[in-house]
């Protein structure tokens, strides 16, 4: 028994097929889900989503939106996902970097 | 070369046998005559005038040309945003079902449309089509607005329900659409507005040759609630068990909008497309048609060219006879 996942964003399909369980982060917390789960629509947070796949774990970031979990059945709508394999780490670390600078510039301009 | 010669002669003698213009020759009724032929006196009208006329319609082939041919590039580029979005609504029908026929107190049209003109007829198909829903639900406590997005439809509706206008956005178009853009304009609509069922009224883009007019239904999260409650197409809602906030009414806000900038998204795509498709084939009408008012106009250019040559060998053969004998 599989699950079929398909998340969607605004601007393309990021994945659509056959998962074993994931791990979804939403405002109350991480929920697991496995084959037969009970029918449930949810708020999905910014945060990671976990697919496992046979024995494999992926990862991918989402922007935050919605869940709805049918018999068997996920569709997660998010503003904006990334795939964990597709993250520069490098990049990241300097985009947070340069956020963090910001955060601290506007600290002080909102201070004057 | 003597017939080089006499044309020459010809021509020297044609500014004395001026021709009236082609506009006084419509203007004059009593005259029953072939339009471009002039009145009957004047033996044929001067070949600069049919010139210069092909010229510009010449000119206006190959701009109307060149238009059809960036609308197309310009269609490619929309046609792949618009089918990756189109599957981003179709949970939220599945989750919430699509209700155009609720019957709701306060109605809003967002009537979308474009900013540039020469697109054919699909501005005006979506004005009709939404002043045909104001004229539905309009009744004793029904109340509908109108928001609208591009400069065609803001034209056409302030002319006759400049008071039901809420809101009025265009120039949409300058920077390529984006979602970030779109959900920012539907938070706009969604805070100004107070609404119990969103309808949104857009050019659907099935192919290159047709566009169909369609409305889209959002409704807000107290009427799902109260259908969902009464059962029907709705009733599956609740078998769905909501997590994720602190009540069951703030998630189905969310839910909405989200659902809504959803839509418009989706809906602001389609309409791109639709418009750069009718842009296409209005220009390529159009150009069609210049190229075959080109040909009528090079038969008539022909025929004065060649009557205006027998006229002078006319002349010259009867002249000279004259003088023979």
């Amino acid at each position: 028994m599989t699950l079929n996942l398909c998340v969607l964003t605004p601007n393309r399909i990021v994945w659509d097929s056959e998962v074993k369980e994931i791990i979804l982060s939403t405002n109350s917390g991480q929920i697991g889900v496995l084959p037969n789960h009970a029918p449930i629509a949810t708020a999905v947070d910014i945060g990671i989503l976990r697919i496992r796949l046979n024995d494999q774990w992926l990862t991918m970031a989402l922007m935050g939106g919605f869940a709805r979990i049918g018999n068997n059945e996920i569709t997660i709508l998010v503003n904006d996902a990334e795939k964990g394999s597709d993250i520069d780490p490098q990049e990241a670390q300097q985009t947070l970097e340069i956020d963090e600078m910001h955060n601290l510039a506007c600290l002080f301009v909102n201070v004057k | 070369m003597a017939m080089a010669a006499l044309r020459r002669e010809g021509r020297r003698f044609a500014p004395l046998i001026s021709p009236r213009p082609i506009t006084a020759v419509r203007s004059s009724p009593i005259v029953p005559t072939h339009e471009d032929e002039g009145p009957i006196g004047v033996r044929y009208i001067s070949t600069q005038v049919v010139r210069n006329r092909m010229k510009s319609v010449k000119n206006i082939q190959k701009i109307t040309k060149a238009m059809k041919m960036v609308a197309a590039s310009k269609l490619r580029a929309v046609q792949t945003k618009a089918e990756n979005s189109r599957g981003l609504w179709q949970p939220f029908t599945a989750l919430l079902g699509d209700l155009p026929s609720v019957d709701v107190k306060k109605n809003v049209v967002v009537t979308i449309s474009s900013d540039k003109g020469l697109c054919g007829g699909i501005n005006s198909t979506s004005v009709k089509i939404s002043k045909g829903i104001y004229k539905l639900n309009s009744g004793p406590e029904k109340e509908t607005k109108y928001v609208i997005l591009g400069e065609k439809a803001k034209a056409q509706l302030v002319r006759d329900s400049k008071k039901d206008i809420e809101l009025i956005i265009t120039e949409l178009q300058k920077n390529p659409l984006s979602y970030t853009q779109v959900s920012v304009l539907a938070d706009e609509i969604l805070k100004n507005v107070e609404y119990d069922a969103l309808r949104i009224v857009f050019n659907k883009f099935h192919s290159v040759v047709s566009f169909v007019p369609t409305v889209s239904t959002v409704l807000s999260p107290e009427i799902v609630e109260r259908e969902s409650e009464s059962g029907g197409k709705l009733g599956e809602l609740d078998s769905y068990e909501v997590e994720g906030g602190e009540t069951k009414g703030e998630i189905l806000q969310n839910l909405a909008e989200f659902q809504f900038s959803c839509v418009m998204f989706n809906a602001v795509l389609e309409n791109a497309c639709s418009e750069q498709g009718a842009r296409m084939s209005a220009m390529d009408s159009s150009s069609r048609n210049a190229g075959d008012m080109l040909d009528r106009l090079t038969l008539t250019y022909n025929r004065t060219r060649q009557a205006s040559i027998t006229t002078e060998l006319i002349e010259i053969i009867s002249g000279a006879s004259a003088l023979e004998g």
